[in-house]
């Protein structure tokens, strides 16, 4: 049985969704995030149900923004303020790793349960989706850190674009671009405010942000 | 032309930030008038939008529409005299900030699209967390990164809910707009499997929006950090736009069928709040915080009211708009309580009665409103609830209702009262009452009252015809 190749880079997302439980470094999972992200922009060109110039162009703009622009400014928000780079996790990483080989497991397995005209073309889809979305929510949890959260964000928001993208084809590019440019300012702001943290705190523990209770 | 109310400010608060200060207040004033000047000719001639697809008037959106112009309008005379007292290093980004933030809000109400309502709440959070950050503050940094974080999560997840509504239509094989006008005709013909997965998103992300618990969290920092006329903005209108968000998708459940579905999640967390609420009012020292918490409580009711259907749902659009006009109002006396005395803790404040007479009766006379005394208008509401309530049969959920309102009412007048009568511990200067800081309080609750006694026949076939859509009325 021959895997389309939309499956082929569905497959290297799941694994790269493996790589980000385990990296304890910052900028790895920077990488991490811009193929994602850059995979995710791809797929709907391939599962797309109509082939117009309009849906290139829209393609090519996703692709800048969500491979390039934003993991670029984490980047940058990094860099210029010479935050250390590990971090310090309250779930350890090999168990983070287990959580990780479950939750695929059990995406998948639901997957196949699912009566939907897309998952039953593509069979990596829906647990990719699953899988990015629940990766970004265990890195906002489970990281002691303001950078892993923000990462955490973009993930989850990667994952409702692909589930959201190939799914259905009713969202057109307007309403969509919409939602990028939103995601996009949204990570600016973030970006911005993780850098005034480091200047107060003069570190993103987000164990220093706990004055604020009741 | 419906677009022109919210591109008004968004391209005015552009302008504000290559302004000097004093032409930034002037303008951020003029454009509070001309939105109040637009939505009543909205309201007027409720004509259709340019993008039809996207935008429309409705008349839950045009409920809060007009509750947002007029308590924009009344705060931003405020600001200005606030602005002269405070000196903020930033204030061009404050004006500039408030008037987008006025533009988002606005957009959330007339927008008539699944992904577009989406598009404009998520703008809401990214135009308001510069207010939050005003002070510079390393508590107002911490609030500022909760609120962004905690909404942008929250919203996330009501992108999925989004997704998943589109989902359900086309497991039904439907081809329709996602506008929420065709979505309510073909909701029908909907897989109500992922319709109901899909409002528990939707609801779990605006409702974190709204304030309701548990995802409350954010709501008390960010309400105590922002600066005064701010938190007025947060608490009165932004509140409501994530609940008009909730609204609409109800409207969809309930064409579908699934209003019982519905309807006893939104009872339960709307419990949820006020319980949550009438623990934390009950020991809170901080004013701000405990009008938070109030607002907590508030949008619980509001929630509680929607999910019990019939006259619940009129009790509830009742209830926010009293909840918008005197909540706001009280938060502008508490900025005036902060320039005074200088502290956010209740035990600094004291004998408010002497020192700031003016003061003193707005924000007392906001309290007995918020608290329920009747006949004032949240007690109507309230009362409209639990009447809802005992006739659906819920005799178990009204009675936690009534006896956490009783506990929150007496938790809340302690306070006040200490603020009010105990003698002041410390000596803080004199603070002078300005009539531009007093009377915006005193038209906002004055609004409020003669809404008790006297309504517009146009304004009560609105609420009518926003609630008869979800399965309420007065009968």
């Amino acid at each position: 049985m021959i895997l389309h190749p939309v499956d082929t880079l569905l497959s290297l997302v799941l694994l790269s969704i493996l790589f980000s439980y385990g990296a304890g470094r910052v900028p790895i999972l920077i990488k991490l995030l811009a193929f994602q992200g850059i995979v995710v922009s791809l797929v709907p060109l391939f599962t797309g149900h109509d082939m117009e110039g309009g849906s290139t162009v829209f393609t090519i703009i996703t692709l800048a923004i969500r491979g390039i622009i934003i993991p670029l400014s984490i980047h940058l928000a990094i860099k210029k303020v010479a935050i250390q780079r590990e971090l310090s996790a309250i779930v350890g990483y090999k168990a983070s790793i287990i959580c990780g080989l479950v939750l695929i497991v059990a995406a998948t397995a639901i997957s196949s349960h699912l009566n939907l005209a897309a998952v039953s073309n593509f069979r990596l889809l829906f647990p990719a989706a699953i899988s990015l979305l629940v990766t970004g929510m265990f890195l906002l949890m489970a990281r002691r850190n303001a950078i892993a959260m923000v990462i955490g964000y973009i993930m989850m928001e990667n994952g409702i674009y692909l589930m959201g993208s190939t799914f259905s084809v009713r969202a057109r590019h307007i309403v969509e671009f919409g939602i990028l440019l939103d995601v996009l300012a949204g990570v600016m702001i973030m970006a911005i405010i993780l850098q005034n943290i480091k200047q107060t705190f003069d570190d993103v523990d987000t164990a220093h942000l706990r004055t604020l209770k009741e | 032309m419906v677009e022109i109310v919210f591109l008004a400010p968004l391209i005015a608060g552009f302008l504000v930030f290559f302004m000097p200060k004093s032409l930034g207040r002037q303008l951020l004033v003029g454009t509070g008038a001309v939105h109040l000047l637009l939505s009543l000719i909205l309201w007027q001639t409720k004509p259709s939008a340019l993008l039809g697809e996207y935008f429309a008037v409705t008349p839950e959106g045009m409920l809060s529409l007009l509750v947002i112009s007029l308590l924009f309008f009344l705060i931003s005379i405020y600001t200005v005299s606030y602005l002269k007292e405070s000196n903020l290093q930033s204030e061009t980004m404050f004006t500039g900030f408030m008037l987008l933030f006025l533009s988002t809000m606005t957009m959330v109400t007339l927008s008539d699209h699944l992904m577009v309502l989406w598009i404009a709440i998520e703008a809401t959070t990214l135009a308001s967390a510069p207010l939050i950050y005003t002070y510079r503050s390393s508590a107002s940094l911490e609030a500022t990164w909760k609120y962004v974080i905690i909404c942008s999560v929250g919203i996330a997840m009501a992108l999925l809910g989004s997704v998943f509504i589109t989902l359900s239509m086309d497991v039904a094989g439907l081809d329709s707009a996602l506008s929420f006008s065709a979505l309510t005709q073909v909701a029908e013909k909907m897989d109500p499997l992922w319709l109901k997965v899909g409002f528990v998103f939707i609801l779990v992300g605006y409702g974190t929006k709204m304030g309701l618990a548990p995802m409350h969290t954010w709501l008390p920092d960010a309400h105590s950090e922002a600066p005064s006329p701010a938190s007025a903005l947060l608490s009165g209108v932004l509140l409501n736009c994530a609940y008009l968000g909730i609204f609409k998708i109800n409207k969809i459940m309930h064409a579908a069928g699934l209003a019982d579905f519905s309807g006893t999640i939104l009872m339960v967390f709307g419990l949820m709040s006020i319980l949550a609420a009438a623990t934390f009012i009950l020991k809170q020292n901080e004013y701000k915080r405990m009008l938070a918490y109030s607002s907590i409580e508030n949008m619980g009711i509001i929630a509680f009211g929607t999910g019990i259907g019939g006259i619940g749902i009129y009790g509830a659009v009742i209830c926010m708009i009293h909840h918008s006009l005197i909540k706001s109002s009280l938060f502008l006396s508490s900025g005036n309580i902060l320039l005074g005395y200088g502290n956010r803790l209740i035990e600094n404040t004291g004998d408010m009665v002497k020192r700031m007479p003016k003061t003193f009766v707005a924000f007392f006379s906001g309290f007995a409103g918020i608290a329920g005394f009747p006949p004032l208008g949240i007690f109507i509401g309230e009362l409209f609830i639990i009447v809802g309530a005992f006739r659906a049969g819920h005799y178990l959920f009204a009675g936690i209702f009534i006896f956490t309102l009783c506990v929150i009412f007496a938790g809340f007048a302690n306070q006040v009262m200490k603020m009010s009568f105990n003698s002041s511990s410390e000596q803080a200067g004199e603070f002078k009452e300005k009539a531009s800081m007093v009377w915006p309080q005193y038209i906002l609750l004055l609004t409020s009252l003669v809404l008790c006694f006297f309504m517009p026949d146009t304004l009560y076939q609105t609420i009518v015809d926003a609630v008869t859509a979800i399965g309420g009325g007065l009968k």
